[in-house]
């Protein structure tokens, strides 16, 4: 019984989502992955005036059997540096994702809740730490280094030289590309301290 | 004692119970209700069965419904929100902002039911004029006599409902404070909706579990019988470290919920079972039995040497100390599950000596005589942390001797109970055997009222511990149920 509200519930929903007003503005998209609805594929704009702006996210969703009455298991698929966004398996600290989820809520309420999320950060509430320490210590770094991950993998606009640079010198070095990013990124791109905890 | 009982009295705790109008007050029902037990030193307690403990909460609500004329739904909400302190609910609701306690306990005023409520976000009913509604929850457009809702006005189908609050009770065990379906809603679902709405007995089984479990954690007055598998609990008039014993004849100490524990107080207890339970007796033991490093470079130290050796022979004797008190705890635990053995074998002698030409009650002095080994077995388990905390003074040492005779005594009744039983010896063991029993009796009576004697007059020391005697009386406070926060 539950699954078939599940589904159902789903089928509305994505009825729901297609026709809302925001997928006119391109902001939220859903598609399936499957044809019983218990996997589908989200996608964010990112939020105007945020490191994320002009950056294309894409999330996994996964529907339990036992949904609405439990929320959906979302992750993000395309990296992102974000304090409540784990860096390395694209976690979510969300409370309507955990202890907060009503029934009476929808995919579209969770993407938009997502968006929002992505406009403003709670680093007291972290998911990933490095991030977060970054984020509380050093906004700048934290901006330049969020916006470079959304311009590497989210199509998001403009580089960073002195970033792609520097990640370079260590892909010299047989470092991969990714860990390279996430090593610099942690040590607010000091070369030298991401060499070393790269090859201690 | 009887002076400390007056004042104890004078001050009964009210718990749940409203302490002025009380009607059972505890002097005047003494052998009036058959349920009421008395332990041997004027403690009175009641024994309740799950069923007990439900018409015991239903009377508290009949109780309070009585004055404030509020549905009796809303009445538990209240009552679980003051952890089913009468009084309080009493006074805040008289003297403070029935609105504020209305809204801090997640309920609809029920003096403004019919009029418009305010402040509350207006739920937008999907409503077509052909009396057919939305569920927003599985989207099925229904008839507007399928959705139902609470006073906040949220509604969604019956099989919605009954899948919710399902998934909250089975699988988040969320009993009380189950919240309404719609999002930042936390109007909480009565317990008359929740029996309606589900239909499933396991379900419905489950939560009453939920709402008793709760109405007696919250209760200062109830407790758990700890031992396992028993359903039952005990109720008290004032909370005090005491013993009490559950109709599955487990006894245990109200205020802890440990076994019964005399002549140790429950702080020290606490103290002393956790020190067996951490390993915080493995680096006492590293530090007292591994070798530390006498040179500086290549210099002997004789200063630093020696010191270094002090510090370890002080914490090798300190480790030594709470091995002494700690076998002997354990050696007596172990005797006294042996001793629960005992009960069977002894059984059988009594039927074996019933059949030869002795009475049935000729033979009861062997299972008395079990039951005082079992009683002076626990008293010296518990001796032994008392002793390890007390500081030497002269009244620890009569204590210490007063312990070694319990002790030995009791070893020998212990011998007693195991020898071999023939018709030829049976006069004299009786009589050997009841002798024992009676002196164990006189000197665990002895050792205890030494001790409380102690109390009274402020004899005993303490050392090693910075827990306060009456930290113990805040510990079986479990918080009330918090709400998720919202961030």
């Amino acid at each position: 019984m539950a699954n078939n509200i599940a589904a159902q519930r789903i089928q509305r929903e994505f009825k729901e989502v297609i026709k809302s007003d925001e997928v006119a503005k391109c902001a939220i998209r859903v598609e399936l992955v499957n044809d019983n609805y218990t996997e589908l594929k989200g996608e964010i704009a990112g939020p105007p005036d945020t490191p994320y702006e002009g950056g294309n996210f894409v999330l996994e969703i996964k529907v339990p059997e036992t949904y609405p009455f439990n929320p959906p298991k979302v992750r993000f698929i395309t990296k992102i540096w974000h304090p409540n966004i784990s860096s390395v398996t694209g976690a979510i600290c969300l409370d309507i994702l955990r202890d907060q989820w009503a029934a009476a809520m929808t995919l579209r309420t969770v993407l938009l809740s997502l968006q929002a999320l992505m406009a403003a950060a709670e680093p007291d509430d972290p998911q990933d730490a490095v991030v977060a320490k970054q984020y509380k210590d050093d906004q700048e770094m934290f901006r330049l280094t969020a916006k470079h991950w959304t311009a590497k993998y989210a199509g998001g606009p403009g580089g960073n030289p002195d970033f792609e640079m520097k990640i370079r010198r260590l892909t010299d070095m047989g470092v991969e590309e990714d860990q390279a990013r996430v090593a610099l990124s942690s040590y607010n791109w000091d070369l030298e301290r991401a060499t070393e905890q790269l090859f201690s | 004692m009887d002076s400390e009982d007056e004042t104890l009295y004078d001050e009964v705790d009210s718990g749940n119970e409203s302490s002025g109008d009380e009607v059972d007050f505890p002097m005047e029902v003494e052998g009036n209700n058959p349920r009421e037990r008395q332990s041997e030193d004027d403690y009175p307690f009641e024994v309740l069965s799950t069923e007990e403990i439900v018409q015991h909460m239903v009377d508290s609500i009949k109780e309070v419904n009585m004055v404030v004329e509020i549905p009796a739904t809303t009445t538990r909400i209240l009552l679980n929100h003051f952890r089913w302190d009468k009084e309080k609910l009493m006074e805040r609701f008289y003297d403070g902002d029935q609105e504020q306690l209305f809204a801090e306990a997640r309920v609809i005023n029920p003096f403004n039911r019919n009029s418009q409520v305010i402040n509350r976000p207006k739920p937008n009913r999907r409503q077509s004029t052909s009396g057919t509604e939305e569920c927003e929850i599985c989207f099925t457009v229904l008839p507007n006599s399928l959705l139902t809702g609470l006073e906040c006005g949220h509604r969604f189908c019956m099989g919605c409902w009954c899948e919710y609050l399902t998934t909250k009770i089975m699988e988040e065990g969320v009993g009380q404070t189950i919240a309404c379906a719609a999002h930042g809603c936390d109007i909480l679902v009565d317990d008359a909706s929740v029996m309606r709405l589900v239909k499933d007995s396991k379900v419905k089984l489950k939560y009453q579990h939920l709402i008793t479990n709760s109405f007696v954690e919250c209760n200062r007055l109830l407790r758990w019988c700890p031992s396992p598998d028993c359903n039952n609990a005990v109720r008290v008039h004032y909370v005090d470290a005491r013993a009490v014993q559950c109709k599955c004849q487990h006894v245990f100490c109200f205020q802890c919920g440990e076994s019964w524990h005399d002549p140790v107080k429950c702080h020290l207890l606490r103290h002393w079972i956790k020190k067996c339970d951490d390993d915080s007796e493995t680096s006492n033991w590293i530090a007292a039995n591994t070798k530390v490093s006498q040179y500086n470079c290549n210099r002997y130290d004789e200063e630093e040497a020696k010191v270094a050796r002090g510090a370890q022979e002080k914490s090798r004797a300190a480790l030594q100390r709470y091995l002494f008190y700690c076998n002997r705890y354990m050696n007596h635990m172990q005797s006294l599950k042996f001793e629960h053995k005992l009960y069977a074998s002894v059984k059988e002698k009594m039927e074996e000596m019933q059949q030869h030409n002795m009475s049935w009650i000729e033979v009861q002095f062997l299972k008395k005589a079990v039951d005082i080994l079992c009683q002076c077995r626990q008293t010296l388990m518990y001796t032994y942390v008392f002793a390890y905390y007390l500081r030497k003074n002269n009244q620890s040492v009569l204590f210490e001797d007063n312990q070694k005779d319990l002790e030995s005594a009791t070893e020998k009744l212990s011998e007693y109970l195991e020898r071999e039983i023939t018709s030829e010896n049976l006069a004299d063991i009786k009589q050997k055997v009841q002798d024992k029993y009676r002196y164990c009796e006189s000197r665990r009576k002895v050792l205890l009222e030494h001790v409380h004697e102690g109390y009274e007059k402020d004899w005993w020391d303490y050392n090693e511990t910075d827990s306060k005697p009456n930290a113990m009386a805040r510990l079986p406070v479990i918080e009330h149920p918090a709400r998720p926060n919202n961030n």
